[in-house]
């Protein structure tokens, strides 16, 4: 229930308009901060669907793969420059963002990511690896303006973003690939 | 590799023999070297005072910039890492049951690098071709043995990371399921600190000064080579930090006769520490150009991040002198800490480093808002700042674990008189601190410059007005090298003196009633995996600007 709280005051932190347009103001920070911290925000309010409905979530969601998979349309979605660049421009594309992220794309991840199990979440891992270094080259290479609210600079800043996040996540799949836990736990 | 049972064997004898002959030798080695670096880097350090007071004028072959630059190198580079590995070491060793042969040679391997490289950036510092300044700024240019030496030293740190490294994994291999213990916790963040945050200068240094130094390339990236020193810079201090709140947590609690309050809190503490510190860097450039005002306002949120495990570090070490107070008859709101053993140097010097973290932690936290710190950014403020956390939270703390720590390992005991000794160190350092950190944060909201040799500008009447406070610097100055001479005296008393018989190595048990720490807490392979996310989040706005919006570059200077 706390977390539920806590979960709705970051939400709000975060929908403040100086908040908002101060992330917004930078494309990075809009894509790799406030949405992740969207997502974030819908983790921990899942916690009372979850105990208020436990049984609809295990009915829809018993072995976690439709909500990773509703995850994972929200997110690769939210990825895209046209769909950034409408939040920036339409009040509803804004409301969305907001409502989208936490409701459709937190909740399901934080109800699936237990019941997918080790093999599942590597794969999702991998899957937003290989996603993250294509939407990098994307932002990198492009030679025009992909959104019309930032300067390319910002927009190879972002590839870059996206290119390290990736090494990051080629890192814990190479760890947890030749590390043995059951050798030290 | 041992076996778990010789290793449990090994344990138990370690803890009644106390330390083995060569892993004694190996810490020994390194303090000794960290104490003759304090003895040098101190005299050094009189020497500019002096000059910078206007009291002393240098003979012509030596440059005020020329002092500056060793006295940095010899302090914060020689005195810090030497200290901080030869303690941790003894601390793998007395926790985890010795140091495995491979580990003890890897140590020693670093201890040779480190010494070679320190010899090689010490040359052309006295030649004079290497008056850059501990920090070695761009487009000021040293000779190339100067920045070689610097990687070489680098080098010998990442040999004594990896073999703490494997000897914290052997250890856990042969007690499956167990935490790590605590000393060895705080070595594995420490040094998990030292060879991440040593990546970027090692980048800075080695890709792009070397072939600029030697003229391959024509010119260099100023900022992006500003920006990798302090990845490294602002992680280098909180490593220092992170040593000395080691001993704040694990030794002091047992030398005051109580109990580590939660173990829980502390390794959550460490791993706070480690995963945030090394976007740190960014305070430092808080006046620099190139990176925008809202990334700069971003920054002080992930600054003010790193002040937070500092409180709970407060909290939890107040509660532990109060508690052990208590229990030991301490009354009163605040009366209690009458019971706490002021005369025992061990305890002493720790507390009062720890006092002094407060006002300095405060400044550090007024610096890092943008507005405050470019009232003080270029002035004697930031030295004072600097002296008052590591001469003074730091290195007290330093001092006061060498008071158990060397007898530790040399196999003999501290004596009441060099209790003595150590408490009167402990006073005149601490007066020489306050004389001279607070004059040089006062004379700095006055304006007077850093990195800056003795000045009146021509006899103009603001500058003549810092002449009183920069007397205050000297007298300072002064007390700190007699007691820079007393604590030498005293270690090597300690080292080779003293009467032999067994010192304990003091580590506080957690409390009986505590809960148990949950096992997560161990995965430092996620640890470290955020700590990169966090830190790929933080730089890569600013260095993709500097590097696709490059100025055409410099070519290297000699200012001097």
């Amino acid at each position: 229930m706390k977390q539920t709280i806590y979960g709705l005051l970051l939400l709000l932190f975060l929908a403040l308009p100086p908040v908002a347009n101060l992330m917004e103001s930078v494309m990075i920070i809009h894509m790799h901060m406030q949405m992740p911290m969207l997502i974030f925000t819908g983790f921990l309010i899942a916690r009372i669907f979850q105990l208020r409905f436990p049984h609809s979530f295990d009915k829809w969601n018993s072995n976690g793969i439709p909500g990773i998979i509703l995850f994972v349309i929200i997110v690769v979605y939210w990825t895209l420059p046209r769909s950034m660049d409408e939040a920036l421009n339409e009040q509803s594309m804004e409301i969305f963002k907001f409502v989208s992220l936490p409701l459709l794309a937190g909740i399901p991840l934080r109800d699936s990511w237990k019941r997918i199990g080790t093999v599942g979440k590597n794969l999702i891992i991998i899957l937003f690896t290989i996603l993250f270094i294509g939407m990098g080259w994307l932002y990198i290479d492009s030679p025009v303006q992909l959104c019309n609210n930032y300067l390319v600079i910002e927009q190879i800043t972002l590839g870059w973003g996206f290119v390290t996040t990736a090494i990051c996540l080629v890192i814990y799949l190479v760890y947890t690939t030749f590390t043995d836990p059951s050798k030290y736990e | 590799m041992q076996t778990a049972k010789s290793q449990t064997f090994k344990d138990k004898t370690s803890k009644v023999m106390g330390i083995n002959k060569e892993d004694a030798l190996l810490t020994k080695s390194y303090i000794f070297v960290a104490f003759m670096a304090l003895l040098l880097g101190g005299i050094l350090g009189l020497v500019q005072g002096l000059n910078r007071a206007g009291l002393l004028e240098l003979p012509s072959w030596v440059n005020y910039y020329q002092v500056l630059t060793a006295h940095g190198l010899i302090l914060v580079v020689v005195l810090t890492a030497f200290f901080t590995i030869g303690y941790f070491y003894a601390g793998l060793s007395h926790t985890l049951g010795g140091l495995l042969p491979i580990v003890r040679k890897m140590a020693w391997i670093g201890f040779g690098l480190k010494i070679v490289g320190f010899v090689l950036a010490v040359i052309p510092i006295i030649m004079g071709d290497a008056s850059v300044m501990y920090t070695f700024y761009p487009p000021m240019a040293a000779a190339p043995m100067f920045y070689i030496g610097l990687a070489l030293i680098v080098v010998g740190v990442w040999m004594c990371a990896f073999g703490a490294f494997i000897n914290v994994a052997n250890w856990r291999k042969n007690h499956k399921g167990q935490h790590v213990p605590i000393l060895a916790f705080f070595a594995t963040g420490v040094f998990v600190l030292l060879f991440f945050g040593s990546l970027p200068v090692a980048i800075e240094v080695i890709v792009m000064i070397i072939p600029w130094s030697f003229g391959w390339v024509k010119t260099i990236n100023v900022m992006v080579a500003r920006t990798l020193f302090w990845a490294f810079g602002h992680t280098l201090v909180n490593i220092w930090y992170l040593t000395a709140v080691s001993a704040w947590y694990v030794i002091v609690p047992k030398i005051i006769g109580g109990k580590r309050w939660s173990d829980t809190l502390t390794r959550v503490v460490i791993i706070a520490l480690v995963i945030m510190n090394i976007t740190g860097g960014f305070h430092h450039q808080i006046v620099d150009p190139g990176i925008s005002p809202s990334v700069k306002f971003m920054h002080v949120f992930m600054s003010l991040a790193i002040g937070f495990p500092s409180l709970m570090t407060a909290w939890a070490m107040f509660a532990i002198f109060e508690r052990t107070a208590r229990k030991q008859g301490g009354k009163g709101l605040i009366g209690w800490y009458k019971k706490m053993p002021w005369k025992d140097v061990r305890f002493l010097a720790p507390m009062i480093a720890m006092i002094a973290f407060i006002p300095a932690g405060a400044g550090g936290i007024a610096q890092s808002t943008n507005q405050l710190d470019q009232v003080v950014h270029n002035t004697m403020w930031i030295v004072g700042h600097f002296h008052l956390t590591l001469g003074m939270s730091v290195v007290m703390t330093f001092f006061g674990i060498s008071y158990w720590l060397v007898p530790y390992i040399s196999k003999r005991v501290l004596t009441p008189q060099i209790n003595k000794l150590g408490v009167i160190q402990t006073w005149i350092w601490t007066v020489g601190m306050i004389f001279m950190s607070g004059s040089m944060h006062w004379v700095g909201l006055l304006g007077s410059p850093r990195r800056t040799s003795f000045t009146t500008y021509g006899d103009n009447a603001t500058a003549l007005s810092w002449s009183p406070y920069l007397m205050f610097l000297a007298v300072g100055g002064t007390l700190l090298i007699i007691g820079v001479i007393l604590q030498v005296y005293a270690v090597i008393n300690m080292m080779f003196f003293a009467p032999k018989g067994e010192t304990e190595f003091p580590i506080a048990e957690v409390e009986e009633n505590a809960a148990k720490t949950p096992y997560w807490t161990e995965r430092w392979g996620l640890w470290i995996v955020i700590m990169l996310l966090v830190v790929a989040m933080a730089y890569v706005i600013p260095l993709t600007e500097f590097i696709v919006n490059a100025p055409p570059g410099s070519p290297p200077f000699k200012t001097w």
